[in-house]
């Protein structure tokens, strides 16, 4: 069986270009989300100003890719087999390609979530609060605290005198404790340290019979309330938020935290 | 501009001189067409990124999206460095004289590696942009197992690294130090192992070893700005598949496996080294941001198995494994596994029975 020669060539082509199109392809969408203040769904906001003036260094080397062409062609010709390889290489990155300029951005989900324990005990202490510095802190402040803040307090002590009275007004994404998925769901967020591969899920266990009536797990929350010992009897959760007041709200400009 | 202009014009004289006919408003033309092309194809996928956009419709299912968002992930944090390794390497390949870089080290071969162990410090490129910079190295005239140790190296020696790690963990239970130590003695005991294989051609794959073959100023009269822009072609080529296809393999198994079955192991000081290196096998960050990646587990896991990661990860994970097999064969990248793995778990045991 001879090799057709449009199909050679057309490899050719595709061995010599496919480089520079995923390179335009990665480019684009870098720069595409920098503008629209989208790159940090997938890095820590101090990454981003690197990785635009990088992208942009490469997309002056694209356009020069296409103006300062060889005038001959070095590339040695493929074998059969390593046709069929690269053929399988690109057909796979094309894919993904296809996906970094079609598919729109998204957070990571409740799917990752159960993937990664929530609130697990690996975190490191040094994000969010620590209950010896919160002892002289004031409702007003109380009230601003993040999903990440309340969720390290709650992982140092389980006292109850300590978080009552004290105002929680937290925005976050619904997931069900698998514990007891019909009373309680966390109010999550993920927590960036390098980029979205670290995220480690946290959250403020709420305690709300039927919560499935009002809410969808996925869906952006903002829970006002107290701290109470939990009613529920299956959940591991020996404190949990009892809401006054729980809405849901568009997802924030910020869906990570740091 | 007006270099290149110039460098057009003496291209243009030089390819008459070579026996083409040229006819050069001809070239001129064709030319601008391509770049038309180009910059019209760049402003086409703005263009569809713009209108895709909002198309919730073109949405995917929670699992399937988290793959794609963890694989994306992976590729936009690797890809600034990756191009910086693209531009190092043309400035070594294209722009510095050749015998410049061979006439400062030093002739003993132990301390010529241990020079060049620390070129990364002039260098400072993470492991994904080191493959293109290496294979420039080898190219100019190192040998195989020189630019090993470059390649295993300059990763943990460079300035990057070093105050990131600095800035995450400071001067805490020996960690930046077992890094800098440990990076240092595998790089070397790597490059001294493969300096003693008799036929050093033989460890890299085919096709790479003929590019070395090949003289690298071929006097066709192709300007430097030409050969520039041709290597970078060329070496995007060959690098950016194999990234994507490091970054889908790392998407995908972070989405089927637990993280918990990981961390479970922490407080062990055997199965908690094993385990960091399992994680920093999957997880593929480049070693210029690893430091803050393991912050976190930081209080968990012992301070060896945190130093095996950051020892082991930049040599040896998925996506590096998929871009050296651009260069090695599949032989020598076992070979280069197996010692690695075992002398960082070493490493990271002597940390954590003396800090």
């Amino acid at each position: 069986m001879s090799p057709d020669p449009t199909r050679t060539r057309f490899l050719r082509h595709a061995q010599r270009w496919r480089g520079v199109v995923l390179m335009s392809v990665v480019v684009v969408a870098t720069l595409w989300l920098a503008a629209t203040n989208q790159l940090i769904l997938y890095i820590h906001p101090r990454y981003v100003v690197f990785t635009v003036i990088m992208a942009v260094i490469a997309l002056v080397f694209v356009g020069a890719s296409a103006f300062l062409r060889e005038p001959h062609d070095h590339d040695a010709p493929p074998t059969r087999r390593q046709n069929v390889l690269s053929a399988a290489a690109l057909g796979l990155s094309a894919v993904i390609a296809l996906g970094l300029v079609v598919v729109p951005p998204a957070t990571l989900s409740s799917a990752t979530l159960e993937q990664r324990a929530i609130n697990d005990s690996g975190l490191n202490d040094t994000q969010g609060q620590s209950v010896a510095a919160v002892g002289s802190t004031t409702d007003a402040a109380f009230a601003k605290f993040t999903v990440l803040d309340w969720s390290s307090l709650l992982r140092q002590t389980s006292e109850l005198s300590f978080f009552s009275g004290k105002p929680v007004d937290v925005v976050g994404f619904v997931s069900a404790d698998p514990d007891d998925p019909d009373n309680m769901f966390f109010v999550s967020r993920f927590v960036i340290t390098c980029c979205a591969v670290d995220a480690q899920p946290v959250g403020v266990p709420v305690y709300a019979p039927n919560w499935k009536d009002d809410f969808a797990v996925d869906q952006w929350v903002r829970v006002a309330g107290g701290f109470e010992t939990n009613p529920s009897r299956s959940s591991t959760q020996s404190i949990a938020l009892l809401p006054d007041s729980a809405k849901v709200v568009e997802q924030p400009g910020e869906p990570y935290l740091y | 501009m007006s270099s290149q202009l110039q460098d057009r014009r003496s291209r243009r004289s030089h390819e008459a001189g070579h026996g083409h006919p040229v006819d050069a408003a001809k070239i001129r033309r064709r030319q601008f067409v391509w770049l038309t092309v180009g910059i019209v194809g760049i402003l086409g996928l703005f263009l569809l990124r713009a209108v895709t956009a909002d198309q919730s419709a073109l949405g995917l299912p929670d699992k399937a999206q988290d793959f794609l968002t963890l694989s994306i992930s992976v590729i936009v944090e690797s890809m600034p460095f990756v191009i910086l390794g693209i531009v190092l390497s043309i400035a070594v390949q294209v722009w510095v004289p050749d015998t410049w870089i061979m006439r400062v080290l030093p002739r003993n071969p132990f301390l010529r590696r241990a020079a060049i162990s620390f070129i990364g410090v002039f260098l400072p490129v993470c492991e994904c942009g080191n493959v293109p910079l290496a294979r420039g190295l080898m190219v100019k005239g190192f040998t195989v197992s020189e630019s090993m140790t470059f390649l295993l190296a300059a990763p943990i020696i460079n300035p990057i690294t070093i105050i990131t790690t600095h800035q995450a963990f400071g001067w805490d239970n020996g960690i930046l130090v077992g890094r800098i130590v440990g990076g240092f003695v595998i790089a070397n005991l790597i490059g001294w192992l493969f300096s003693r294989h008799a036929e050093q051609d033989s460890l890299l794959t085919p096709k790479f070893a003929r590019e070395c073959r090949v003289p690298d100023s071929h006097g066709h009269g192709v300007s430097r700005w030409q050969e520039s822009v041709a290597l970078f072609r060329r070496e995007s080529s060959i690098i950016l598949p194999a990234l994507f296809i490091g970054a889908v393999a790392a998407g995908a198994i972070q989405s089927l496996v637990p993280r918990s079955v990981l961390v479970s192991l922490g407080s062990n000081p055997l199965w908690s080294i094993l385990a960091m290196m399992a994680l920093a096998f999957i997880i593929s960050v480049c070693s210029n941001v690893d430091a803050f990646f393991i912050l976190p587990f930081a209080s968990t896991f012992m301070p060896g198995s945190i130093v095996s990661f950051l020892v082991f990860g930049p040599i040896i994970d998925i996506k590096m494994l998929a871009l050296l097999r651009t260069t090695f064969t599949a032989k020598t990248l076992v070979q280069l596994t197996a010692v690695v793995a075992l002398a960082s778990a070493l490493i990271g045991l002597i940390v954590n029975y003396v800090a």
